[in-house]
């Protein structure tokens, strides 16, 4: 099962964990299982069916924006990470 | 000059270049620090603050006289590099970064850098350095997390390209929140400094073209390719050339402070506060003391810093309409 590495801000609306495996094929279908567990998740990385725009994802590490976005496939052994902007400074 | 990469050319360029730091808090001492002791030829330091005791925990330019003498963070700033390093020609700008003035604090500059501590600031410094196809380097730094990128217009992806939208308020930690940790800050800066000296002494082949993020307290470092980016999305500021902060279409005059349960409103005007004027008016009302660079007010919970242009730093509320309500009692609008 991929891994989904969960950022720091997030964590609290994912039980605290930095990270969780979730059932999936494609980026879209992973998320949709982790914010099945996660309810609290969904409304901070989707906008509706789009994620939001302070929002980025990367498989491994390459951004899924020049992949295939939400239908980037993924295997067991990939990890996803959420990736949010850092504000300050 | 004895790193071999660098070698007396490099040195020479150096020397012989221009950066505008914009923001002189905890990412903006670092970079000052160590582009001044590397040499750089001017530096010109930009920030509208001015420095509190809470600030030395991280900002390393400052210490607790400077908080005494109520100096600006540009003006300290200034006088600390001057002494660090008498050969450099150092500029202080003690003035709120906006799409009204930034075409001028950076058209003359080789490189921009981010001091900042907002993506308000750094949309428009991204116009702005796209606008005119300049160099500059993000930096971000939150708790023990911290990221940066370097930006060559035309040949890397923007800001805009990677970070389409700032996380609105609420949706994202800030440093009142989270807090911030100085060595994340230091390392990030660090990070960006390094950047610097390759891109003004002319080494472009040995530059970062990825987003750098790192996490402190965990020990992790990952380099997220980013290149590919780059006319892949349709960015509104690198590829259709809009330029919405540059123009005033985003970006509000009116600004929470990170951490500081302060708002800034930015008024600006054309001719200069008197501030023996204002503080004969005020006197009476409230504790009232100024000198050249800031007249300080301080009544029923709220102190008031005011700038010459007639901006103002409240504290004591996190309320913007609320600030713009007291500055309109006590200073006039
Ligand atoms: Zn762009």
């Amino acid at each position: 099962m991929p891994l989904v590495r969960i950022p720091t801000p997030l964590r609290p609306h994912a039980g605290g964990n930095d990270s969780a495996q979730a059932e999936g094929s494609t980026v879209g279908e992973v998320l949709n299982a982790l914010t099945s567990a996660y309810p609290d998740l969904r409304s901070r990385l989707f906008d509706g069916e789009d994620l939001r725009r302070f929002v980025n994802v990367y498989v491994n590490n390459e951004d899924i924006r020049f992949l295939e976005d939400l239908d980037t496939p993924v295997a067991a052994a990939d990890e996803v990470s959420i990736i949010p902007a850092v504000a300050g400074g | 000059m004895r790193f071999r990469a660098l070698g007396e050319e490099g040195q020479r360029r150096l020397c012989a270049s221009r950066v505008t730091i914009c923001g002189c808090g905890a990412l903006g001492t670092v970079l000052a620090n160590h582009l001044a002791r590397a040499g750089v030829g001017h530096i010109r330091v930009v920030d509208r603050d001015f420095i509190e005791i809470h600030n030395l925990q991280r900002q390393i330019l400052f210490d607790e006289e400077d908080v005494a003498s109520n100096l600006p963070k540009a003006e300290a700033a200034a006088r600390k590099m001057r002494a660090i390093n008498s050969s450099i020609t150092v500029e202080a700008v003690v003035t709120d970064i906006d799409h009204t003035n930034i075409l001028d604090l950076v058209a003359d500059a080789d490189l921009i850098l981010d001091g900042t501590d907002n993506f308000e600031t750094r949309y428009l410094i991204n116009d702005a350095a796209v606008k005119l196809g300049k160099p500059w380097i993000f930096g971000g730094v939150i708790g023990s997390e911290g990221q940066t990128m370097t930006i060559l217009p035309g040949k890397t992806p923007c800001l805009r390209c990677v970070v389409e939208d700032s996380p609105p308020p609420g949706m994202t930690p800030t440093c009142e929140t989270a807090g911030v940790l100085g060595p994340a800050v230091s390392t990030i800066a660090s990070f960006e400094a390094i950047e610097a000296i390759k891109i003004l002494s002319g080494d472009f082949e040995s530059l970062n073209r990825d987003l750098i993020m790192v996490d402190l307290w965990n020990w992790s470092f990952r380099q997220l390719k980013v290149a590919g980016l780059l006319g892949k999305v349709d960015c509104p500021t690198c590829r259709r050339r809009e330029f919405d902060w540059l123009e005033g279409r985003m970006g509000s005059h009116t600004t929470t402070l990170c951490g500081r349960n302060a708002v800034q409103i930015a008024t600006r005007r054309a001719d200069k506060l008197d501030f023996a004027q204002l503080a004969a008016k005020l006197t009476g009302i409230g504790s009232v003391r100024h000198n050249d660079f800031m007249l300080r007010f301080e009544t029923d919970g709220h102190e008031f810093t005011v700038f010459p242009d007639g901006r103002a730093i409240i504290k004591g509320t996190n309320d913007i309409a609320r600030a713009k309500t007291l500055y309109a009692q006590y200073l006039g609008s």
